[in-house]
């Protein structure tokens, strides 16, 4: 619990700005005081809540744990999606209302291939999802250099609606091209419709679902790795910091921009493949995921990798408990209200525009 | 001399020439004349080709593609004086919003001047579709399945402009009860995805299975963009023999599989939204053994040889697998089909020579008329007091047996 | 411009909105006829209730510098609560002598508004502490919350009070004493005068002393605070009114479209509001009207021009060609089509 009495100009960096006196000081820290006291009276009551509802419906601890273990499987794919957005942030500042597409691109073009391959076999599964992953990260490529690399000089909001249109046209071609009909991928372990089950400790789980933490494990791994190792993705990070700086220091800024917006590509195709057999892909499936990785993207700070993973997985398990409790149609109302509330609370050290 | 009398020739060849020429194009198309051509019919029809309802508009805009080939093959349709009309049907988009089909339906009634509305897909959009249609007076059925489409909520009394030939979550509900009652099934669990459908389906059950002494252990609605269910743990506890599901595919495929995997041999019937080959396709094994209440339609082929329906709707299927690129029929279609024969119906009771709105008046009459309409879901009587016309006999009950709908008569229900 | 100009502006658009006004209802359809289909009252009535919504937005988002990706919500609450007070107003125990009355709808607008208003004051108090992208997600969050309200029947569905998923039918049109204020060709008044009275409430504020506070805090909430600007109070005040304006446009909409439904007011219909705005430009207040019109004017003529050459992919691919066209129009007018000098920079996530 921090200190309450924390006036308003502690909390701001190192800038000589005179910070205010008199009422306007005062009031805002008696506010922060109060809304903190809602702010926890509101999460204790929403906690009370759901333990009342999960009593009456009679849940132990595996019922619980059961629910959490769900809520990790769709907050994993969040979590890959939210990744995307933080990367495209990081490097343009644009927030890609574009990634539900390459969500949505990843399985289309992952079904359509694997049927030209024949329709059979984890080999064919796998060429052909490699494949889609790729197109997808050359579709997100041609993207931004056609639309937003021209735009680069427009205001932040100017280039998140040039993302907008792209969204739209990506679904309207989808639909064009896939029609309206839900499709079909095989689960990965048996490579047919039907997946296998698995029962550990009184938790029952898809064994696809073990293939979603395990891609979205080593993706991430992977992009830690691409990050923190390798010389382009340190200039990518670089680029994040100030790009003027690493503009002087030689590297080119727009194509680390474009390779922002592959890397998006990639992560939402891979994302949208692992989850595919659980689901049945549709033209329109991008809306629905791309609108939680991007509230997840958000919640997790928007600036941090694993801002963005925690994130993600915090809405899945927040989601997958209050949809075993109430409702179907008010767990999203549940997991909106905790994400706010855990917003709120956040720390008042946040720059204004909320970047770096 | 000479040039006199020549001259003088000439002048009468002319005129005689002219006189010819008058009396034959006075004369020939008096001898050459068909019949009487009259105006030209307009239907306004709206689908939700795009959007979230795009799997069921994109078959219905099919089929008008498919009945205007017909009618330009045809000349149109003939009214009762003999007259011959020429019918063009306006196809239209709502992108799945009630904004949009309201608009549409303005546009298309003032502005177009059609005489016969047919639209729209989604119960939502048809509501916002209604107040207009009943404003500017022009005969609208819908291909939604709400029943405050047609009936006024307060009154009880039916819309005066207003059709649909869509049959209600409250016959298919009958009729799964009726199902459940003769497989001595009285213990079920009820699972409906979280849309206006299926919502429905859950409030039709509740009120239709009581009466055939049926009881819902556990009811509860699902996500539809869900991946895992919780529910599914909550129906193993709840001790109920049968599971219902009120869903359309792909929700409906995907929550079978997760029943069908993780509940156990347990029956499970679906409500009529699934009767679309996109179930068999996106469920597979899990699809197999399940029933439903489905329309004619999705067995054409194995209706009974003397059931006037098969035969409107096995040249339907030829038809449509031609138009839509060889997709396999579904239900919509045929609600498309049907909606679209009232119009011509209608139309076809109206007199030549009628002024707008006369002729919409004439074609609303004509609609509410009609009797013995042979459709694709059976055969169907309006009234003033039914404006749907459906009787729910015309419903069977389906099973998916190797990957294909077969028809379950009442003999063959264990 | 000074105040002058935008008060001679304000007049000349006025008197044209009047003209057009006066010819359809002399004679309905001229205009329709005159742009071939393109432009209809039902589509100038359209524009007029979003320019109410856009005016509040802009104010938000162009001049105060707040995102607002929920706005259709209070759209919506407004909308349902003319809805909910007309046509249930029996379930509610309304006596029928009042639900019928003529005033009564429009009491319910203003009462409405005013709701709508002292909600959204209540809740930006706590959630304007909130930078940039935070806002944008509580007041997406927001929206959301309200339409899945909306859209669960309150969460007490026996009482029935917004019809779930289908809404409500049968909203009443307004009425002034025993006149009816319809057809559409009479409503087209009603509505723009409301579009036109909030543009002049809207440039009103922008050229006050509220307005160049605004501005202030626009460009940097510190500076505002250190010269005296009430920062919380101020963004919470413009939150307020863009919410209760919204609301006005949500009641006539309802009595326009006489059928509410919840679909209208979701997250994507949120995200339209700030298309519009980013296409009309969100830095003015004339934004909101060009916005509005730009928008619906490009899907009719997709709808029912280009599509038309094309028969057979027709329907498909307007999606297709309206992002595209969205995407050409922010690439060539960034600013939007009406872009102020006076205000760099527009919009919440301004770098």
């Amino acid at each position: 619990m921090r200190s309450v009495a924390e006036p308003a100009t502690t909390e701001l960096p190192a800038r000589t700005v005179p910070g205010p006196r008199g009422p306007a000081a005062r009031a805002p820290a008696a506010r922060r005081l109060s809304s903190r006291g809602v702010l926890g009276t509101a999460s204790a009551v929403l906690l009370l809540v759901f333990w009342a509802l999960g009593r009456r419906l009679g849940y132990g601890l595996s019922e619980y744990l059961q629910l959490l273990v769900d809520g990790t499987v769709t907050g994993s794919v969040y979590a890959l999606v939210a990744v995307g957005f933080v990367v495209v942030y990081r490097v343009t500042g644009v927030i890609n209302f574009a990634q539900g597409a390459f969500v949505m691109l990843g399985p289309m073009l992952a079904i359509t291939f694997f049927r030209t391959l024949g329709g059979s076999g984890g080999l064919a599964l796998a060429a052909a999802a490699a494949a889609a992953v790729l197109a997808t990260a050359l579709v997100a490529t041609a993207v931004h250099r056609l639309t937003l690399h021209p735009a680069r000089a427009a205001s932040a909001l100017t280039r998140i609606i040039i993302t907008v249109g792209v969204y739209i046209a990506l679904q309207g071609l989808a639909l064009r091209v896939w029609g309206p009909r839900p499709y079909v991928m095989p689960a990965f372990s048996t490579l047919h419709m039907a997946d296998r089950f698995l029962e550990v400790g009184g938790v029952t789980l898809q064994a696809q679902s073990l293939w979603v933490w395990g891609v979205g494990l080593l993706t991430v791994g992977g992009l830690v790795v691409f990050f923190e190792h390798t010389l382009v993705g340190k200039a990518m990070r670089a680029c994040a910091v100030n790009r003027t700086a690493a503009r002087l220091m030689g590297i080119q800024v727009d194509r680390m921009a474009t390779l922002a917006f592959a890397l998006a590509g990639v992560l939402g195709a891979v994302g949208g493949i692992v989850l595919a057999p659980s689901t049945r892909p549709t033209y329109d499936m991008g809306l629905d995921l791309g609108l939680k990785g991007f509230v997840a993207a958000i919640a997790g700070g928007l600036v941090s990798l694993p801002g963005a993973v925690a994130g993600g997985l915090v809405l899945g398990v927040l989601e997958s408990l209050w949809a075993g409790v109430t409702v179907a149609g008010f767990k999203d109302l549940f997991a909106f209200v905790m994400l706010i509330l855990l917003l709120l609370s956040r720390p008042q050290g946040w720059l204004e525009g909320g970047h770096e | 001399m000479n040039s006199k009398v020549c001259a003088r020739t000439r002048w009468a060849a002319l005129w005689a020439g002219v006189a010819l020429v008058l009396a034959g194009t006075l004369v020939f198309p008096l001898l050459a004349a068909p019949a009487r051509v009259g105006t030209p019919y307009r239907i306004g029809f709206i689908a939700s080709v795009t959007g979230p309802g795009s799997s069921l508009g994109t078959p219905e805009r099919d089929v008008a593609r498919l009945v205007q080939d017909r009618l330009n093959r045809e000349g149109g349709i003939a009214g009762p004086d003999g007259v011959r009309h020429e019918v063009q049907i306006l196809i239209n988009d709502d992108q799945s919003r009630a904004d949009v089909a309201a608009s549409l339906a303005r546009r298309l009634i003032e502005q177009d001047q059609v005489h016969v509305l047919v639209g729209t897909t989604l119960s939502g959009p048809s509501l916002a579709i209604v107040p207009i249609a009943t404003e500017l007076r022009t005969p609208n059925i819908s291909m939604a399945s709400a029943r405050a489409i047609i009936e006024d909520p307060a009154t009880k009394r039916m819309r005066t402009w207003i059709f649909k030939p869509v049959p209600e979550n409250l016959h298919s509900a009958a009729k799964q009860a009726e199902y459940l009652k003769a497989v001595r099934i009285d213990r079920v669990c009820h699972l409906y995805e979280n849309t206006a459908y299926g919502q429905d389906t859950f409030a039709s059950a509740k009120q239709e299975f009581p009466k055939a002494g049926i009881r819902i252990l556990y009811g509860d609605s699902f996500d539809r963009f869900a991946t895992e269910f919780p529910q599914v743990t909550r129906v193993r506890a709840s001790g109920c023999q049968a599971v219902v599901i009120g869903s359309i595919p792909p929700a409906a495929a995907v929550i079978t599989v997760a029943v069908a995997g993780r509940v156990g041999p347990r029956k499970i019937v679906h409500g009529h939204g699934a009767c679309s080959p996109d179930l068999i396709r996106t469920a597979g094994q899990a699809a197999e053994g399940t029933v439903m209440p489905c329309g004619k339609i999705l067995v054409a082929d194995q209706l009974p040889a003397n059931d006037p329906v098969r035969r409107v709707n096995l040249e339907l299927i030829a038809e449509y697998a031609r138009v839509s690129g060889g997709q396999p029929i579904s239900t919509f279609a045929g609600h498309a089909y049907d909606a679209l024969q009232w119009a011509l119906l209608g139309l076809r009771a109206v007199p030549d020579g009628q002024p707008l709105a006369r002729i919409r008046e004439l074609a609303r009459d004509g609609i509410e008329r009609i009797r013995n309409y042979v459709g694709t879901h059976g055969v169907m009587n309006l009234s003033p007091e039914d404006h749907l016309g459906f009787d729910p006999k015309d419903f069977v009950i389906v099973t998916v047996q190797g990957g294909r709908f077969v028809l379950l008569p009442p003999d063959r229900w264990k | 411009m000074t105040a002058r100009a935008w008060a001679r502006t304000w007049f000349l658009a006025a008197a044209a909105v009047a003209g057009v006004g006066v010819v359809e209802l002399a004679w309905p359809g001229t205009v329709a006829r005159l742009t071939r289909s393109l432009v209809s009252t039902d589509l100038l009535i359209r524009a007029g209730l979003f320019t109410v919504v856009l005016v509040g937005l802009n104010l938000l988002m162009g001049y105060a510098g707040q995102a607002s990706l929920g706005q259709a919500a209070f759209y919506g609450l407004g909308a349902f609560a003319s809805a909910i007070f007309t046509v249930r107003a029996q379930a509610l125990g309304i006596p029928a002598s009042v639900a019928g009355a003529w005033w009564w709808p429009w009491l319910v607008m203003l009462l409405a508004a005013v709701a709508v208003g002292a909600f959204a004051l209540a809740v930006g108090w706590v959630i304007l502490r909130l930078r940039g992208h935070y806002l944008a997600m509580a007041t997406l969050g927001l929206g959301i919350i309200v339409y899945i309200v909306l859209r669960e029947n309150l969460g007490m569905p026996h009482l029935n009070l917004t019809g779930g998923f289908d809404g409500i039918v049968g909203v009443p049109r307004l009425r002034v004493g025993g006149a009816e204020l319809w057809p559409v060709q009479v409503y087209y008044f009603v509505v723009w005068a409301a579009a036109l009275a909030s543009m002049a409430l809207g440039l009103n504020v922008v050229h006050s002393p509220a307005g160049r506070a605004l501005r202030a805090l626009h460009g940097s909430e510190l500076a505002a605070e250190s010269v005296g600007v009430d920062v919380g109070r101020l963004k919470a005040q413009i939150f307020a009114l863009s919410a209760a304006l919204a609301s006005v446009a949500g009641s006539l909409y309802a009595h326009f479209q006489a059928a509410v439904v919840p679909d209208t007011f979701g997250f994507v219909p949120s995200l339209e509001l700030v298309v519009m705005s980013a296409v009309g430009g969100m830095s003015s207040i004339w934004g909101a009207p060009l916005g509005a019109l730009a928008v619906l004017l490009l899907e009719q003529l997709l709808r029912t021009h280009v599509l038309g050459l094309v028969p057979a992919v027709s329907g498909e691919l307007e999606p297709v060609v309206f992002g595209l066209m969205l995407v050409v129009i922010m690439m060539f007018w960034p600013a939007g089509l009406v872009s102020s000098r006076r205000v760099q920079g527009a919009g919440w996530a301004s770098r």
